[in-house]
């Protein structure tokens, strides 16, 4: 048996399986020190269930408490960041690019340093001694432990990182340093702008995986512990310490990968319906479909992979117009229990009209028997509009495909869809995100620009996925069972034909 | 017309947002030097905007940009002074004080060089450039076409290693910088195709960097559903040198492959229809977006200009980020006047890219 928990901005989930099946769940706001709330969720689950604690041979958590950090500027933490790559980018530093605010909340001390390499394993400049000792001085001198480091075309050859690196540990023994080629991609600031507010959590990292496991030992449950990553992977609770940056929006991921679960759905369309937004999103062999835009966190550019989610303004909170005829995007929200005319309030909402039409029955149902029959039926072929829209959208290519409803807006959804193959309204759907968490993989990624003219593409791709695979291992994945579920090649224009960018991800099950 | 006479850093995102849209695909990403532009202008202050009626005669004219692979600099970083000192070294080899400085192509990212560059040299920049989109070689831009000598010209590199170049034909040209850039960590930045303010006021795309800050302000301005753009958009192109715009197609990507041919990023896209009916959408892709086709019907050609926009957002994607499942709509926009004279039509019409067909302008689709 397994614990899934999510905690959310709003809510904490927590639900135990056993197998494929949910044997308890719960749900509740989430509490002001995020930690009493995991503990009476750990409570309430492991009651309603009725097992003793050895049975659970592991929990997984999904949290957005180091995405809130970022976004609302706190529990960071001084540290410097370190760029190899002089001569080139003189008069761009790291973090030129980002909001004034953030850049005051860390209070970043910044080094540029001589080094780097070409896309073609050419060094942009050597290594200096002198910068370094330098560099290893203004730390001491600011007692500065952590610290971040980026170098040029390092996804390719991380050297000048690590032999930085290595240095710096050698005279601050105790240092806490991130390398830019564990974020992998090729970008240079979006790689490092990954490395920096990694960085800047990595205190705070340390402080919310030991409350995790003292509120799971407090508990007795003594297995191991794994945080979900953006991609709907796991990492070990131990590696969070050094990767907290990887848990950037977990949440969606986990919601996607819980209706695949619920169902056994590989390929389906994902409606996830909360109080303000319905968040569409498409499950592709069981995983989300991922975005190609620029991800931006709390406005700093990243190259973090997010899922592919288009946000409507239909929850079960939304604002509905006197007709009928047009509904949100602004909503109620949580203020739905006391603003809903259902519920006492003067503000028609979505929820009322179902209630009006008799679907169903929250609150007090003679409050609207004054809407008219009208605003009922265009409210409701409204959201049924709204919805197959962009579903629509969402579909890959033409196909009939099933939709996953998820989240507790769902029952707006009443008189199914047009743009639905199948509807699918799973038992346990307001919790899928934590059950999302409960069935996460293990997963490695690794990128490099080649030239399939110096390398054939078949050792290419051994090499990059060989690359992928230890990351997947050291991250805790059972070799045995690592698979590439991803291969992308980009081909590289005005460079030599073969030019390629290679990236491959891989996953695994948890190994033990 | 627009009153635009200086460039501050209030105007630098907005420019690089038109930018992508004039580029139809290409061009590169011009996010980084839109960063290195801010720095120059925060460094050194405004960059007066020259309309090219009012340049003297004599006054000589430097082109500058960056050539070589815009992927690299994801990596390779420019230098902020890395565009003054490649105009300096210029100077130095030609012997003569450069005026004013014009971009290559206002499409991607040398729409911003020659402000950085203009600003930290304390000179001018023309209000125009030398395609009024994007194209993916040298020899397309109006300057040569309008008979402007691509060289001397000067490439500089990431650490200030300098070549000098002296060509028979700017196709000639186009071969060696490539070459030199590739030797170079894949991006360099070139002065070329200098010229007289005479010169210029024949050759140059007229108004294209105050143009392309008022449509990348549309496009911030109106951010949203790609439908709800296209009444403000032919308002925009529509009272400019490019005329006709019109929204061709809406729907989602479900084919796009491209592959490097001679460095260029050869391939197709396929749109099909948000409704699934009627003929889906063909692009053909070479760097930028240059022919669109339903069936056999031809809907847009280069050198008219081809953009795909995310349909929810209006912003305009470039070909490397075009992919399966996007959800896009597709505008079409006339090219400037100086691209339908035969010496032009000589080298940027569709068949001098390999389609076998004849250009017809937008208007008359």
């Amino acid at each position: 048996m397994r614990i899934g928990i999510d905690v959310g901005g709003t809510h904490t989930d927590a639900v135990i399986l056993d197998g494929d099946t949910v044997i308890a769940s719960t749900k509740s706001l989430t509490s002001a020190d995020v930690i009493s709330g995991v503990e009476s969720a750990l409570d309430t689950v492991i009651k309603e269930a009725a097992v003793s604690q050895d049975k659970i041979k592991t929990v997984m958590i999904g949290t957005t408490q180091f995405t809130n950090a970022i976004v609302e500027r706190r529990e960071l933490s001084p540290m410097a960041a370190v760029r190899i790559g002089l001569p080139s980018g003189k008069g761009m530093p790291p973090m030129v690019d980002w909001p004034q605010d953030m850049v005051e909340a860390i209070g970043a001390q910044v080094h540029m340093l001589h080094g780097g390499y070409l896309y073609d394993g050419f060094p942009v400049a050597d290594l200096r001694d002198d910068e370094i000792d330098a560099l290893i001085k203004n730390l001491l001198t600011h007692k500065i432990k952590n610290v971040a480091i980026a170098s040029a075309f390092s996804p390719m050859n991380a050297q000048p990182e690590i032999i930085v690196s290595e240095r710096i540990k050698k005279a601050i023994p105790d240092a806490r340093i991130t390398l830019s080629h564990n974020f992998g991609r090729l970008g240079l600031m979006e790689r490092e702008n990954a490395a920096i507010m990694n960085t800047t959590l990595l205190p705070f990292a340390d402080r919310v995986v030991t409350s995790f496991l003292g509120a799971l030992k407090s508990r007795g449950l003594n297995c191991p512990a794994y945080i979900s990553q953006n991609d709907g992977t796991l990492m070990s609770s131990e590696f969070v310490r050094d990767y907290p940056a990887l848990t950037f929006a977990s949440g969606p991921t986990n919601s996607l990968r819980g209706a695949f679960k619920l169902t056994g759905l590989e390929d389906a369309i994902v409606v996830d319906i909360g109080g303000t937004t319905s968040d569409i999103g498409v499950l592709q062999g069981g995983f989300p479909r991922e975005s190609n835009v620029v991800v931006n966190i709390g406005g700093i550019r990243t190259n973090f992979r997010m899922p592919d989610i288009m946000a409507i303004g239909l929850g079960g909170g939304s604002i509905v117009s006197e007709d009928g005829m047009s509904i949100g995007p602004q909503s109620v929200g949580h203020r739905l229990v006391t603003e809903g005319v259902v519920f006492g309030g003067q503000t028609l909402t979505t929820t009322d009209i179902i209630v009006a039409a008799g679907d169903e029955t929250i609150g007090n149902k003679s409050r609207v028997s004054s809407v008219s029959k009208q605003t009922v039926a265009n409210a409701k072929a409204t959201m049924r509009r709204m919805l197959d829209q962009n579903i629509e959208m969402m579909k890959p290519g033409g196909k009939d495909i099933p939709v996953i409803l998820v989240g507790g807006g769902a029952v707006l959804v009443t008189d199914g869809l047009a743009a639905a193959s199948k509807l699918y309204r799973p038992e346990n759907a307001g919790v899928a995100n934590a059950i999302g968490a409960a069935i996460a993989q293990v997963g490695g990624e690794a990128e490099r620009m080649i030239s399939y003219r110096s390398i054939s593409r078949e050792d290419a791709l051994k090499k990059v996925t060989q690359a992928a695979t230890d990351k997947a291992v050291s991250a805790g994945a059972d070799i045995s069972t690592i698979r590439a579920v991803d291969i992308e090649e980009t081909a590289i224009p005005y460079m030599d034909e073969g030019a390629t960018r290679l990236r491959v991800k891989v996953i695994g099950e948890l190994a033990g | 017309m627009s009153t635009l006479t200086s460039i501050g850093l209030e105007h630098l995102d907005d420019l690089a947002l038109g930018s992508v849209f004039l580029a139809t695909g290409g061009g590169g990403d011009p996010h980084v030097p839109k960063l290195i532009t801010r720095e120059a202008i925060k460094t050194y202050g405004n960059v007066s905007l020259l309309s090219p009626q009012d340049v003297a005669d004599d006054a000589f004219i430097v082109p500058i940009g960056s050539v070589g692979a815009p992927t690299v600099s994801l990596e390779l970083l420019p230098s902020l002074n890395e565009a003054a000192k490649t105009l300096e070294a210029f100077e130095a080899y030609v012997g003569k004080k450069i005026d004013a400085v014009a971009s290559f192509e206002i499409g991607g990212g040398n729409s911003l060089i020659p402000i950085c560059a203009a600003a930290a040299k304390g000179l001018p920049v023309i209000d125009g450039d030398g395609m009024g989109r994007a194209l993916p070689e040298a020899q397309m831009m109006s300057y040569p076409i309008a008979g402007v000598r691509p060289t001397p010209a000067l490439a500089f590199d990431y650490a200030g290693n300098q070549a000098i170049f002296k060509t028979a034909s700017t196709e000639v040209y186009e071969r060696h910088i490539r070459a030199f850039s590739m030797a170079a960590g894949g991006i360099v930045t070139t002065a070329e195709h200098a010229m007289t303010g005479k010169q210029l006021k024949e050759a140059v795309i007229p108004g294209t960097v105050s143009f392309s800050i008022a449509l990348g302000r549309l496009l911030r301005e109106q951010r949203g559903q790609a439908d709800m753009l296209l009444a403000p958009l032919q308002q925009l192109f529509g009272a400019s040198i490019y005329g006709e715009c019109r929204l061709i197609y809406t729907g989602k990507v479900i084919d796009k492959t491209t592959r490097i041919i001679g460095g260029y990023d050869i391939g197709e896209a396929t749109i099909e229809a948000f409704s699934g009916e009627g003929n889906n959408l063909h692009i053909n892709i070479k760097n930028e977006y240059l022919l669109a086709r339903q069936g056999e019907r031809v809907r847009a050609s280069v050198p008219d200009l081809i953009t795909i926009v995310d349909y929810e957002s209006g912003e305009p994607i470039n070909a490397e980020r075009l992919r399966y499942g996007h959800r896009v709509a597709v505008f079409a926009t006339g090219c400037p006047a100086f691209y339908h004279t035969a010496a032009a039509l000589k080298v940027v019409a569709p068949r001098c890219f390999g389609f076998d067909i004849n250009y017809v302008p937008l208007e008359d689709l």
